[in-house]
């Protein structure tokens, strides 16, 4: 049984942090309009030439360029404002518990006399903010639409208004918990698991609990819905650095579905201002294309933008060698891909008896 | 020596057949061309004797009721000199009289419209034209009259005197027109016209009842034209031909005066034989006119007296054929005689009809030709320079005509027969007439094509009053607005390409081009005189003009720009600054406000940066 409840509470901490940064900026703003100063926030640039990618930590990284918001250049000062709001409302929104959606921003924003143009605008301020902050917006308690899930015995304790202190043990609801603001915002407390599950599908998620797969190879599973929400990456990061639990990932045997696995693991040019998504050590277990004749899998062809992509993919600089360069081109030679319910064409437990199993024992040479 | 040929077709029944050609078309361009006629002769009569215009014109329905096309009373009625009434008949009732033939500036050409309105209306309704001219201040004369389309010739209904105090002209017609449909030209025409002629006073008064009034704005006219001697490269062959029938040394006209001219200078003498005019002619022959000379040595071939004179009519002298040709009045028939190269009168007659030598003739009668000029000339024309032009033949005078279009070394036309507005009035009557934020103009200096002087003169207007439509332009040639065939003109052509967005003019711009051409003969493109065609020149003139003024234009967009940005940079740090200030308050967890009031001053402050 790992149990965390000695150790420092992490969810507070970085609610802390982040409280403090926001304040410190405040401070700063405040200090400067008092001294009859222009405020400015620094940046750090997101633009295609400030992504690198850094092989140290593997993932993408910024570079050094920033760029400086100033309340003094006409053509920022409504975005510098923006900024400033938004700073503002997080602070309100962390302080208070409260959470919100990307939505609700561009509609929160409204009652500020803050006029967004449209949501991409405001989604916009919020990346701005995670960069200036170095925090993802779930910290500041701003989620997606999109819900993924997780099940398995891992004991949380909410810290949510209402529920503080409660736990809730999640292995108790066999459709598994949403992964949501108030279980991201959650302690984890203790778990009896020693590995994590990621599968990119919900039927196969529930097949997976229906098997007793999380007592079977004592896991917790967690069902990423496609590409991982953010939400979804920072549980999984929190899973292997705070409980120290190793995470494998299953999905589809298409380039799609390795490059779930490649953004679980070393994240994605899009978030390359943060670094709290991601788990480097964590291993894709399939399907590889290389499994698609092993196993004998049934498969559809490729469209045109899936080879597309294995192009695309090819350029990246994580690619380059090893098992992900060899999978890459032997989609290429196939030019036909399989899924994840192809197993069942051998009997619907065949996935979790026989190749989980199997390529649990092939990752441990990994 | 007469055109007889001119009088031969009458120019009525010639116009009448072809009123399509002089813009008679139908009854709305009819009434249009009509107005423009006869407002541009008061105009050109006042401008004449710098007299500052004072026009009045109205257009009544005879009937009211009835509905369009139909008869309407045109009147025009200007404060200029006036004719004097023994013309009266002539100007108004007689196709091809006017005083307009000389070369200079002019709104209308030879003063063929008035007549060709006059002729319109007697057709269309066939009311006579009345006319009130005062010339001296003292009397006014009425006419009412009719044109004789065959003969040409006016004939009067009614003439009375009345006593006046003032000169001015009044023409009043009956004609079939179109108001509903000309009526919109017609107001622009009179507005426009107000623009380009700002120190005139003009009221129109529409069928029904409204008055448009355009007040003076300057009272300074600008200088009358001269009427100057044509330019080389804007002449052709049939000019020369006229040139050459027009010198002083023509044979005189052989009328009682001129014999008892001839008869003063031989002494006193009457019944005179050939042979004694002859004896006597010799004896005093150094003492003699040039006139007379010429006289005597005709009379020496014909061998008559001058009872024998009297009874016939010279009509032509070929020099170089030798042969002189008179028609006999008593035989009612014409004849032919040779001349005898020998005879000491031959060369006398020779002389007189030959004319001038071509340098002289180039000199004297061209403008800007001295006589270094026109030697090199006549040997780019291959033409020996003591060449008598009189004795050229026809494939000469075409080598002439050829090598004055061709010939390079000819100085610039002289600008003086034109009478551009200038740039004050212009400025004055486009502030006045548009109400604009921002105006301007410019005069080029005189250019010439194909030998005719021309001037450009152009304005830009901006804002203020003007609608944000999209630019306009306002065309007009020799103070004439041109209001057909916008889209096939000239200086249409220059202004669409022109790259506006260089000049910092954007979308639909509250923008007017004021374009006037003044020239002794506009390049029209059409005889409806309503485009202008694109000679290179021109051309040239336009786009130097509009560059010019889009020039101004931009430093003042970019001043408008800098001054609205300015306005636009305090709103925006009225309103953002205090948002932040609120905001970081609580986010800085503090409880007053800073004190951010002085950065709404800076913010405002900040010179626009470059970017």
């Amino acid at each position: 049984m790992k149990n965390k409840s000695n150790k420092q509470k992490t969810a507070e901490t970085r609610k802390a942090n982040l409280l403090s940064v926001l304040e410190k900026h405040g401070i700063n703003i405040y200090d400067d309009l008092d001294k009859g100063k222009f405020p400015q926030f620094v940046i750090p640039s997101r633009s295609v030439n400030n992504i690198v990618y850094d092989k140290k930590i593997r993932q993408y990284i910024l570079g050094n360029a920033s760029a400086i918001r100033s309340s003094r250049n006409m053509s920022q000062l409504r975005s510098y404002t923006q900024l400033t709001w938004l700073a503002f409302f997080v602070n309100r929104l962390v302080r208070e518990g409260k959470s919100s959606t990307l939505r609700d921003i561009y509609y929160s924003s409204q009652a500020f006399s803050i006029d967004f143009e449209d949501q991409p605008e405001s989604d916009n301020i919020i990346v701005d903010l995670e960069a200036v902050t170095s925090s993802p917006r779930e910290e500041f308690h701003i989620f997606p639409e999109e819900r993924s899930s997780v099940f398995g015995d891992l004991t949380i304790e909410y810290t949510v208004p209402g529920y503080e202190g409660k736990r809730v043990n999640l292995s108790d609801h066999p459709d598994g918990y949403l992964i949501g603001p108030s279980l991201s915002s959650a302690e984890l407390v203790d778990t009896s698991a020693e590995l994590v599950i990621a599968i990119e599908k919900g039927g196969l998620f529930t097949r997976f609990v229906e098997e007793n797969v999380h007592k079977k190879f004592k896991s917790i599973i967690v069902d990423t819905a496609g590409q991982a929400p953010r939400s979804t990456r920072s549980l999984l990061k929190r899973l292997n650095q705070e409980l120290g639990l190793p995470v494998v990932i299953l999905a589809d045997g298409d380039v799609y579905g390795e490059h779930i696995a490649m953004v679980i693991k070393s994240g994605s040019a899009n978030a390359a201002h943060l670094r709290e998504l991601t788990v480097p050590d964590a291993k894709w277990l399939g399907v590889w294309a290389t499994d698609i004749e092993k196993y004998k899998l049934p498969t559809i062809p490729m469209t045109e933008s899936d080879i597309k992509r294995i192009y695309d993919l090819q350029k990246d600089p994580r690619y380059q060698e090893g098992n992900w360069k060899k999978q890459l081109e032997v989609f290429l030679k196939l030019k036909r891909k399989a899924e994840l319910e192809a197993f069942s064409k051998y009997g619907l437990t065949n996935i979790t008896d026989k190749y989980l199993p199997a390529k649990l024992e092939e990752s441990k040479s990994l | 020596m007469s055109k007889e040929s001119f009088s031969q077709i009458s120019p009525s029944e010639f116009f009448y057949r072809n009123r399509d050609l002089a813009g008679f078309s139908n009854p709305t361009r009819s009434l249009y061309t009509s107005v423009r006629e006869f407002v541009e002769n008061a105009l050109d009569a006042c401008d004449q004797k710098k007299i500052l215009p004072d026009i009045h014109m109205s257009i009544k329905a005879v009937d009211s009721e009835q509905s369009d096309p139909k008869h309407y009373v045109l009147t025009v009625k200007d404060n200029g000199p006036g004719i004097d009434p023994k013309h009266v008949p002539h100007a108004f009732g007689t196709v091809l009289y006017g005083s307009k033939f000389g070369l200079k500036q002019a709104r209308g050409m030879f003063g063929l419209g008035a007549t060709m309105a006059i002729l319109y209306g007697q057709i269309t309704t066939n009311k006579p034209v009345t006319v009130k001219s005062c010339s001296d201040d003292k009397t006014a004369d009425e006419f009412v009259m009719l044109l004789d389309i065959q003969k040409n010739k006016p004939v009067i209904l009614k003439h009375n005197t009345k006593e006046a105090s003032k000169t001015g002209l009044s023409v009043s017609i009956v004609l079939e027109g179109d108001y509903s449909k000309a009526g919109s030209k017609i107001r622009d025409y009179v507005s426009q016209t107000s623009l380009i002629t700002p120190y005139a006073s003009i009221t129109f008064e529409d069928p029904s009842g409204e008055k448009f009034h355009y007040p003076r704005i300057v009272k300074e006219m600008p200088s009358p034209p001269t009427i100057i001697k044509p330019h080389p490269h804007g002449v052709d062959v049939e000019t020369i031909r006229r040139m050459i029938v027009d010198t002083h040394y023509q044979i005189p006209a052989v009328d009682n005066k001129m014999i008892e001219k001839v008869r003063k200078e031989l002494g006193q003498k009457k019944n005179l034989t050939n042979k004694d005019i002859l004896e006597r002619a010799q004896k005093k022959w150094s003492d003699l006119s040039r006139p007379v000379r010429t006289i005597i040595a005709v009379m020496s071939f014909l061998n008559v007296d001058f009872d024998g004179l009297k009874k016939i009519r010279i009509d032509d002298l070929d020099v170089a054929n030798k042969r002189l040709t008179y028609w006999d009045f008593g035989e009612a028939q014409s004849h032919a005689i040779d001349l005898d190269p020998e005879s000491p009168y031959y060369k006398q007659l020779a002389n007189t009809v030959q004319g001038d030598t071509l340098l002289t003739f180039l000199t004297k009668r061209f403008q800007r030709v001295g006589p270094t000029t026109a030697e090199k000339f006549c040997e780019f024309a291959k033409l020996k320079p003591e060449r008598r032009i009189g004795s050229m033949t026809n494939e000469e005078l075409v080598r002439l005509a050829d090598a004055l279009q061709k010939f390079d070394d000819f100085l610039a036309p002289d600008p003086s027969c034109l009478a551009p507005l200038g740039e004050e009035p212009l400025s004055k009557g486009i502030m006045k007439f548009f109400n604009p934020e921002f105006a301007s103009v410019i005069q080029r200096s005189a250019s010439a094509y194909s030998g005719f002087p021309f001037v450009v003169e152009m304005g830009v207007a901006y804002g203020g009053d003007i609608p944000s439509t999209g630019l306009k332009v306002y065309r007009f040639a020799n103070r004439i607005p041109l209001l057909y065939d916008e889209g096939s003109d000239v200086v249409l052509k220059i202004v669409n390409e022109m790259d506006w967005s260089r000049y910092k003019v954007k979308g639909d711009p509250p923008l007017v081009i004021v374009s006037h051409i003044c020239s002794t003969r506009i390049p029209y493109k059409t005889v409806g005189k309503e485009n202008v065609a694109d000679r290179p020149e021109l051309e040239r003139e336009l786009k130097n003009a509009l560059q010019f003024l889009a020039r101004k234009l931009a430093v003042h967009m970019s001043r408008q720009g800098a001054a609205d940005m300015a306005k636009k940079r305090a709103n925006l740090y009225a309103k953002y600054v205090p948002l932040i200030s609120q905001f970081v308050t609580e986010l800085s967890g503090k409880k007053k406000e800073p004190n951010y009031k002085q950065l709404i001053k800076m913010g405002s402050e900040i010179e626009e940066q470059i970017q």
